[in-house]
C-alpha cells in the first residue's frame, strides 16, 4: 500500500483464486493483466483497475497470488483491502510475503536473510511489548485489553471446568459489565489507532545531496524505471518526487529532492526549500555525493547514510566503507543490494522504536477482536456458556497476534491460584 | 531360584490390573491378539484407589471415547451406578457431562467379569520384577516367583505402585496404595533403563462410617433421575438401585484446627517431594492457600449399596491421625464421625511422557509401552482412555503394523497424548475441556460418531455395537434430511404452540433447519408443539447440535487445516535457538526446554507470536540446507 499514483494490493495464498473471483465477478485469467472493476458484496464496484493473476508455484510466492492495481488513494485502497479481508485473508505480517516465497523455495537463503532481519525487528518489538514496562499509550492500552479478556476467561472457563464449585459467574451481573467496558474501551482505540495510521504507513527516506551528484539516477535505479528525468544539467529536479517502492515487503517512500545549492532561479529555491523540509520529515537521508569529490552535509537532523556515488568513475569497489558510508554506482546498479539491506534495516528500527504506532494488522486484528467480543455479549445474554468461551479465545488469540498467545496452562495456572477449585 | 519359562509366546503382556491395564489387555484381545493380564492380585482388578466416582467435565469425554472404541468403562459404570447427575446440563452440549457415583464392589465386579469373558485374554496373578532387554527390545518379563514370560510387546500400567511412599503425619511407609504393598524391584530395573523418572504425589480423605454420621445436618444431593447412560450401547436398565449423595462444609473450627497442625503435615514438613495436583489440594492447602474463605464444600458420597462406609471428597489430607479425627468431628454432621480409615498422600515415580511417541510407546524400548498413572496423570478416565491406546498399538506393532491414534480434533484422547507427549507434566495431568481447542465438536454426545469407524476399521468394536452405531448415524442423517425438507408456515395451527415453547415468534415461512439453529430453540419445544412427531428426542437433539454449531465447525475445519500445515513442519530436534536472533529472551528458553517438533506444537508455546513463527520458519528451512550442504 503505498500513496503514488497506483495502489498495489497483492494477495497470497489458497483462496486467492475464490478471492479474485467473488472480488472481480469472474474466473481470472493467469498471467493474463485484465482492466475491471473490484466489487463489494453488493457487487457495487469499489474502484476498478488491472487484477493480475499467478498460479503457483509460478508466482512471487510460490502460492496462488491475485495482484489488484487500483488508484492509489489512501481510502479507496483501504477498501479493496476491507473487501479481500472480508474475503477471507489478512494483513501479512512484515516481509511475510518474501517468508512466503523463501519456504516455497521461490528465492535464496541470502534475500532470506535480509527477511529475517526485518522480522526480527518486528519480533523484538513485540518482545518489548510482552515485557510491560513500555511506554506507549496504545501498547498499554492493548496490554490492557488483553489482561481484561484473559480475566473474562480465566472466569468463564472455571466456571465450565468447574461446575461443582460454587462459582458459577456465567450468570454474575459483574461479567457482563466487565465485557461490556472491554468492548467500549477497544471501539475506542480502534477509532483513535484508525486516525493515526493513514500518516504513518511506511518508511520516508529522502535522497539529498549537492545537484548532480545522482540523486535522480538513484531514485531511478531504485525504481528500476526512468520516472525521473536525468539529465547532465545541474538543477534539473525543481521539486521533490515521491515514489513508493516495497524493500522486502516493507513499503518505503522515496523522496527525491532538488540539489541543495545556493540558486537565483526562484523555482529552484522553492524546491530547495520543499527539500529542506522532506529532510526534517525523513526517517533515513540517503547523503548522495560523488566519489570523486567527497561532500559532508552541513547539517542534517535525522540519521543518514553517506552514499559515495559513480565509483565507477574512480577504482573503488561499490560495498560498505564504514557502518554509514556506502559506495555505489547508480548507473551500474552496483551495491544497490546493501543500500537496499540498509534501508530495510533502518525500517526495522523504527518499526520497534515505534511500537504499536498502529500498522493496519494490528487494526485488523483488534476489529477482529471487536467481532467476537460482539457475540461474547449476545451469548452471554443468552447464557450459553460454551459459545460465550469459543468467542472469547478466538477475541482473545486475535489479541495474543499483537501482544503474544497465552496458552491454556497459562489459563489452568490463574484458574488455580485464583479460585479455591477441585476437591 | 529356579527360573521356569512359560511356554506361551504372547502378542501383548500388561503389566496392572487397574483402569489403564483392563482397557489395554482388553483393546489387544479384541483385537486378536493373544494377551496376557499379568496383576499382584486378581482381587483388586478394576478397583477404585480413590473415590467410588466416575466422570466428569473432560472425564467423561473420555469414558465416552473408550465406550466408542469398545472399552469396558462405561459399561461398567452403567452396570455400577448409584447415583447419575448430568454436570454443565445448561451451559451447552459441548461442555455437559454424565457423572456417576458407583458403588465399588460392583464396579470391580463388572470389570472383572468383563475380563473374564473376554476371549483370547488370559489373566495371571503375580509380580513382575524384571524386564529382559535385548537390543532395545523387550523380550521377557519376570515374576517374583521365576516365572519367565516371552512377549511379543509389553504395556506397563503400575499406577502409583512404583516405588510408591504412602504419608500420615509424620509416620511414612512403602505401599503402592493403603493395604497393598509397592513394585520396589520392577521400579529399581526401571530406574536403570534410560527413561526420565520423577516423583509426583496424590492423597485421598479419611473415609468414614456411614452409621456415625448425622445425615439431618446435611443437605441431600439426589441424582438427576434413571434416563441417562454412559455407554452407548446401554440401557437405564443395567442400572442399580439409586442412592443420593449428601453436602457438607468445614468450618472456621475445622480450620483453626488444621491452621494448628499444619507443621505436621508432610507436605509442609518437606518429607514429600513430588508435585500435588492443583485441582485436587488437601484440606490443608486450602486453608493455608485460600486463607480468607470460611469453609469449603465436601461431598459426601457412599461408596456402594451394601456398605456404610463414605467417601467424604474434599478433605483428602495427609495431616496425623489424631488431627484428622478432630478435624472431622468439628465439620456439620459428622460430630461424632468414625473413621474407618485414615487420609493420606502417597508418592510414587512417573516416568516423562515426552520420552513416549503419540502411540505410547517408549521412545527408547521399541515395544514397550507405558499407560495410566505411570506418564503423570491422575483419574481413572485418563488412565484407562490411555490403557485403550497403549493397548491397541502394542496389538497392532505385534502384528507388525504402524500405530493409530487420535489428533487434537478428533479425540480427548488426541488431546491428552499430544499434550502429554510434546509438554510433559509437571503435576498430575487431568483433562479439562478448556485443554481441547476444539471443544465444540469433542462433545460426549457424539463420541461414537467421532470414533466408532475407525474403532470397527481397527477391530477394537463388537458386531453388535457396529450395527447400532449404523443405524444411529442412519437416523441422525434422516433427521437431518427431514429439517431440511420441512417448511414452518406462518398459518400452521401449531405455530402458536411453537412461539410459546420457544419463545420465539415466527412471521414469514422458516426451515426447520434454520429455525433450530436460533439459540433459544430446542429440539424437545419443536416435538412438543407437534413436529418431528416419529423421531427419537436424542437422535433430534444430536441433529440439532450438529446443525447450529455448522459455523463454528466450519471456521474450526480452517483451522485444522492449518495446524496440519504446520504439523507437516517439522522442526529438527534437538535445535539450537541461541541462533535465532530477534527471539524474545523468554521465548527463546521456553523453546529451548520444550524442544518442539513441529511448528505447530511450537505455535502452542505461551508468548509467541505470528512474528516469532515466521522467524523460526525462516531459520528452521535455512538450518536444513545447511545440513544438506554440509
Amino acid at each position: 500500500m503505498g500513496t503514488g499514483g497506483i495502489g498495489i494490493v497483492r494477495v497470497s495464498g489458497p483462496d486467492a483464486k475464490q478471492i479474485a473471483h467473488r472480488l472481480l465477478g469472474r474466473h481470472p485469467n493467469p498471467r493474463i493483466a485484465e482492466y475491471g472493476s473490484f466489487r463489494d458484496a453488493k457487487n457495487e464496484p469499489i474502484d476498478s483497475g488491472i487484477a493480475l493473476f499467478f498460479e503457483g508455484p509460478n508466482s512471487y510466492t510460490g502460492e496462488d497470488v491475485l495482484e489488484l492495481h487500483g488508484h492509489g488513494g489512501v481510502v479507496v485502497q483501504q477498501l479493496v483491502c476491507e473487501r479481500v479481508r472480508a474475503l477471507g485473508a489478512r494483513m501479512a505480517e512484515p516481509g511475510e510475503f518474501t517468508q512466503r516465497a523463501y519456504l516455497n523455495n521461490r528465492i535464496d537463503l541470502t534475500q532470506a536473510e535480509a527477511v529475517a532481519d526485518l522480522i526480527n525487528a518486528s519480533s523484538a518489538e513485540a518482545a518489548k511489548a510482552s515485557s510491560r514496562s513500555l511506554s506507549g499509550l496504545f501498547s498499554k492500552e492493548v496490554h490492557a485489553l488483553d489482561e481484561n479478556i484473559f480475566k473474562v476467561r480465566t472466569y468463564v472457563e472455571a466456571a465450565i471446568d468447574f461446575a461443582d464449585e460454587d462459582i458459577d459467574f456465567l450468570s454474575d451481573q459483574a461479567l457482563r459489565q466487565l465485557v461490556e467496558a472491554t468492548r467500549t474501551h477497544l471501539s475506542s482505540l480502534l477509532v483513535r489507532t484508525r486516525e493515526g495510521t493513514v500518516l504513518q504507513l511506511g518508511l520516508t527516506v529522502v535522497i539529498a545531496g549537492a545537484p548532480n551528484v545522482g540523486k535522480s539516477s538513484l531514485l531511478n535505479a531504485l525504481l528500476n524505471e526512468d520516472r525521473a528525468i536525468v539529465t547532465e544539467v545541474a538543477g534539473t529536479t525543481r521539486d521533490t518526487l515521491n515514489e513508493t517502492i516495497h524493500i522486502h515487503g516493507m513499503p518505503v517512500r522515496l523522496i527525491d529532492t532538488a540539489g541543495l545549492h545556493q540558486s537565483e532561479d526562484r523555482i529552484e529555491e522553492e524546491g530547495i526549500a520543499r527539500a529542506r523540509s522532506a529532510i526534517e520529515k525523513a526517517d533515513l537521508i540517503l547523503w548522495v555525493t560523488e566519489d570523486e569529490d567527497v561532500k559532508h552535509p552541513s547539517e542534517l537532523p535525522t540519521k543518514h547514510l553517506m552514499v559515495l556515488n559513480k565509483c565507477d568513475l574512480t577504482s573503488n569497489k561499490p560495498g560498505f566503507v564504514s557502518d554509514d558510508t556506502l559506495r555505489i554506482s547508480a548507473l551500474h546498479k552496483a551495491g544497490l543490494k546493501e543500500l537496499r539491506d540498509m534501508v530495510a534495516q533502518t525500517a526495522g528500527h523504527r518499526l520497534s522504536d515505534d511500537a504499536f504506532a498502529g500498522r493496519p494488522r494490528h487494526i485488523s486484528a483488534l476489529e477482529a477482536v471487536g467481532q467476537h467480543l460482539q457475540k461474547v455479549e449476545e451469548f452471554l445474554a443468552n447464557s450459553m456458556g460454551e459459545l460465550v468461551a469459543e468467542e472469547l479465545k478466538h477475541a482473545h488469540h486475535h489479541l495474543g497476534e499483537i501482544v503474544g498467545q497465552t496458552s491454556t496452562e497459562n489459563l489452568l495456572g490463574e484458574i488455580f491460584s485464583k479460585f479455591c477449585v477441585g476437591k | 531360584m529356579p527360573i521356569i519359562d512359560y511356554k506361551e509366546t504372547f502378542d501383548v503382556v500388561v503389566i496392572g490390573g487397574g483402569h489403564a491395564g483392563t482397557e489395554a489387555a482388553l483393546a489387544a484381545a479384541r483385537m486378536g491378539s493373544s494377551t496376557l493380564l499379568v496383576t499382584q492380585s486378581i482381587e483388586t482388578i478394576g478397583q477404585m484407589s480413590c473415590n467410588p466416582a466416575i466422570g466428569g467435565i473432560g472425564k467423561t469425554h473420555l469414558v465416552r471415547e473408550v465406550d466408542a472404541l469398545g472399552g469396558a468403562m462405561a459399561l461398567a459404570t452403567d452396570r455400577a451406578g448409584i447415583h447419575f447427575r448430568t454436570l454443565n446440563a445448561s451451559k451447552g452440549p459441548a461442555v455437559q457431562a454424565l457423572r456417576a457415583q458407583t458403588d465399588r464392589a460392583l464396579y470391580k465386579a463388572a470389570i472383572r467379569e468383563i475380563v473374564e469373558q473376554q476371549n483370547g485374554l488370559k489373566i495371571y496373578q503375580d509380580s513382575v520384577v524384571d524386564l529382559e532387554l535385548e537390543s532395545d527390545r523387550v523380550q521377557t518379563i519376570l515374576t517374583r516367583t521365576g516365572v519367565k514370560i516371552s512377549a511379543r510387546t509389553v504395556v506397563l500400567t503400575t499406577g502409583t505402585f512404583l516405588g510408591g511412599r504412602i504419608f500420615i503425619g509424620h509416620e511414612q511407609h512403602e505401599g503402592g496404595r493403603a493395604g497393598d504393598p509397592p513394585s520396589n524391584v520392577l521400579a529399581q530395573r526401571l530406574r536403570a533403563l534410560p527413561f526420565r523418572v520423577n516423583r509426583l504425589k496424590t492423597g485421598t480423605p479419611p473415609r468414614l462410617d456411614g452409621r456415625t454420621v448425622d445425615y439431618s445436618h446435611l443437605e441431600i444431593q439426589p441424582g438427576d433421575g434413571n434416563d441417562t447412560v454412559f455407554s452407548y450401547i446401554e440401557s437405564v436398565k443395567s442400572h442399580p438401585e439409586q442412592r443420593p449423595c449428601h453436602i457438607t462444609h468445614t468450618n472456621r473450627s475445622t480450620h483453626d484446627i488444621i491452621r494448628r497442625s499444619v507443621e505436621d503435615s508432610p507436605m509442609f514438613t518437606g518429607a514429600i517431594e513430588g508435585i500435588g495436583p492443583r485441582y485436587c489440594p488437601s484440606i490443608e492447602d486450602k486453608v493455608v492457600r485460600f486463607a480468607e474463605r470460611n469453609q469449603h464444600q465436601i461431598f459426601v458420597e457412599p461408596e456402594g449399596l451394601n456398605t456404610t462406609e463414605l467417601y467424604p471428597n474434599g478433605i483428602s489430607t495427609s495431616l496425623p491421625f489424631n488431627v484428622q479425627q478432630e478435624f472431622v468431628r468439628s465439620i456439620r454432621g459428622f460430630a461424632n464421625a468414625h473413621i474407618t480409615r485414615p487420609g493420606y498422600a502417597i508418592e510414587y515415580d512417573f516416568f516423562d511422557p515426552r520420552d513416549l511417541e503419540p502411540t505410547l510407546q517408549t521412545k527408547q524400548v521399541e515395544n514397550l509401552f507405558f499407560a495410566g498413572q505411570i506418564n503423570g496423570t491422575t483419574g481413572y478416565e485418563e488412565a484407562a482412555a490411555q490403557g485403550l491406546l497403549a493397548g491397541l498399538n502394542a496389538s497392532l506393532k505385534a502384528a507388525d503394523k504402524s500405530g493409530w491414534y487420535p489428533r487434537r480434533h478428533e479425540a480427548y484422547l488426541g488431546v491428552l497424548v499430544d499434550d502429554l507427549t510434546s509438554f510433559g507434566t509437571n503435576e498430575p495431568y487431568r483433562m479439562f475441556t478448556s485443554r481441547a481447542e476444539f471443544r465444540l465438536r469433542l462433545r460426549q454426545d457424539n463420541a461414537d460418531q467421532r470414533l466408532t469407524p475407525i474403532g470397527h476399521e481397527l477391530g477394537l468394536v463388537s458386531k453388535e455395537r457396529w450395527q447400532q452405531f449404523q443405524q444411529k448415524h442412519l437416523s441422525i442423517t434422516r433427521v437431518k434430511e427431514q429439517l431440511q425438507r420441512t417448511v414452518i408456515q406462518p398459518n400452521d395451527s401449531r405455530v402458536p404452540k411453537l412461539e410459546q415453547e420457544t419463545g420465539e415468534s415466527i412471521t414469514r415461512e422458516v426451515r426447520l433447519v434454520d429455525f433450530v439453529k436460533r439459540p433459544r430453540v430446542t429440539v424437545s419445544a419443536i416435538k412438543l408443539a407437534g413436529w418431528l412427531q416419529d423421531v427419537d428426542v436424542k437422535i433430534a437433539e444430536q441433529a440439532a447440535i450438529d446443525i447450529k454449531y455448522e459455523g463454528y465447525i466450519a471456521r474450526q475445519d480452517q483451522e485444522i487445516k492449518k495446524a496440519k500445515a504446520a504439523e507437516r513442519m517439522a522442526i529438527p530436534v534437538p535445535f539450537n535457538y541461541t541462533d535465532v536472533s530477534g527471539l524474545s529472551s523468554e521465548l527463546r528458553q521456553k523453546l529451548s526446554e520444550s524442544q518442539p517438533n513441529n511448528m505447530a506444537s511450537a505455535s502452542k508455546i505461551p508468548g509467541m507470536t505470528p512474528a516469532a513463527l515466521a522467524l523460526l520458519a525462516i531459520y528452521v528451512k535455512r538450518n536444513r540446507e545447511q545440513r544438506k550442504i554440509a
